[in-house]
């Protein structure tokens, strides 16, 4: 539908003998904002030697734009624990990431243990920081990170697949 | 319609073709995190060297001694099976004992003892150099703790006065497994 109309519309311009000139002010307020974009599904890889954490790495990707007296942030929860039962537990702090690679802001630091009931870090951005373009922005479009996820390989946990669902955040101001 | 502002119109349909572009960007984003946990089995020897020693004198008591270990395990959780076995994979050096061609009577046997969820070998079982012999066993969904569970073999090697006087070593070899 949008295709047609555009159609129709960029055909009412031609054959038109007439030129005319005109002057438009345009103004516009861009606000703090921010979005970002993770994988559908990461699959955890087994640790080379028995018994050894499984691990994960997954890339996320945001844009952020902040105003000179804010920042913003990523964070993560864990909304759905790994089910079914008999596998492994985020609340038993088996989950752990580190995050790397920041090309906007500063990615969190050290070890996180990953938490059902609240968010943990995983990126900050500064003040006056925006995505693209150079200059007072960032070069690259979007900015990226990279989490590096651990699980602890517990002899207690029973043969199977088990998945959890994750939560990232993005936030601005 | 003027042209300007056929213009403006075809300039918003277009900016908000392209917002769709990038409809995967979202104030939050979710993933699903998955993990297969597979059987697996570990072993550590805890006593490196085991010194068989007799308490008795004049040949009136074997040589004895114990190895303990720690294993971590898990099996399958409908038709898992699980096993610890040892065999000798370098025998005693000649003059003395010997596991693979012992006199009557002289062969190197052991016991086992094995915490839950093994199940330590029955009574006592005779050490070979040519296949392995049971340490334990475990049944589907066996799962050690997070450390390890703990086992032992406790050793018996008749004292033959055949025996030149002299150190003799043998290599013993413990394998675990999880299906």
């Amino acid at each position: 539908m949008f295709l047609a109309m555009a159609a129709w519309l960029m055909a009412g311009t031609e054959g038109r003998a007439s030129t005319g000139m005109a002057s438009q002010t345009l103004s516009a307020w861009l606000y703090p904002t921010a979005k970002l974009s993770v994988p559908a599904a990461t699959t955890m890889s087994p640790g080379a030697g028995r018994f050894r954490s499984f691990s994960a790495v997954m890339p996320v990707t945001y844009r952020a734009r902040t105003t000179a007296g804010g920042g913003g942030s990523i964070t993560l929860q864990v909304t759905g624990d790994f089910s079914p039962a008999g596998g492994p537990s985020v609340s038993g702090g088996a989950l752990q990431y580190s995050c790397s690679e920041a090309s906007l802001g500063t990615a969190c630091a050290g070890l996180q243990t990953a938490a059902v009931g609240y968010q943990t870090p995983v990126l900050t951005v500064p003040a006056a920081a925006c995505t693209g373009g150079g200059g007072a922005c960032s070069a690259a479009d979007s900015n990226s990170l990279r989490l590096n996820f651990t699980l602890a390989d517990d002899p207690g946990y029973a043969t199977g697949s088990y998945s959890a669902q994750l939560t990232f955040i993005i936030s601005a101001t | 319609m003027s042209r300007n502002r056929r213009s403006l119109i075809l300039g918003a349909i277009l900016l908000f073709l392209a917002a769709g572009a990038h409809a995967q960007f979202n104030p939050t984003g979710s993933t699903t995190l998955s993990v297969n946990v597979a059987s697996e089995a570990a072993i550590q020897i805890n006593t490196a060297t085991t010194t068989l020693a007799t308490a008795g004198s004049a040949f009136s008591s074997s040589y004895t001694g114990q190895t303990s270990f720690t294993y971590k395990i898990r099996t399958g959780k409908t038709s898992g099976t699980g096993s610890i076995t040892l065999q000798v994979t370098s025998d005693f050096a000649a003059g003395g004992p010997s596991v693979a061609a012992p006199a009557s009577g002289d062969g190197l046997t052991y016991t086992c003892t094995v915490t839950s969820p093994g199940t330590a070998c029955a009574g006592s079982q005779t050490a070979r150099t040519t296949g392995s012999t049971s340490v334990a066993t475990f049944g589907a969904n066996a799962r050690s703790v997070k450390a390890g569970n703990t086992g032992s073999v406790s050793w018996t090697l008749p004292n033959d006065p055949a025996y030149s006087t002299g150190a003799y070593n043998a290599t013993v070899t413990f394998t675990i497994s999880a299906a």
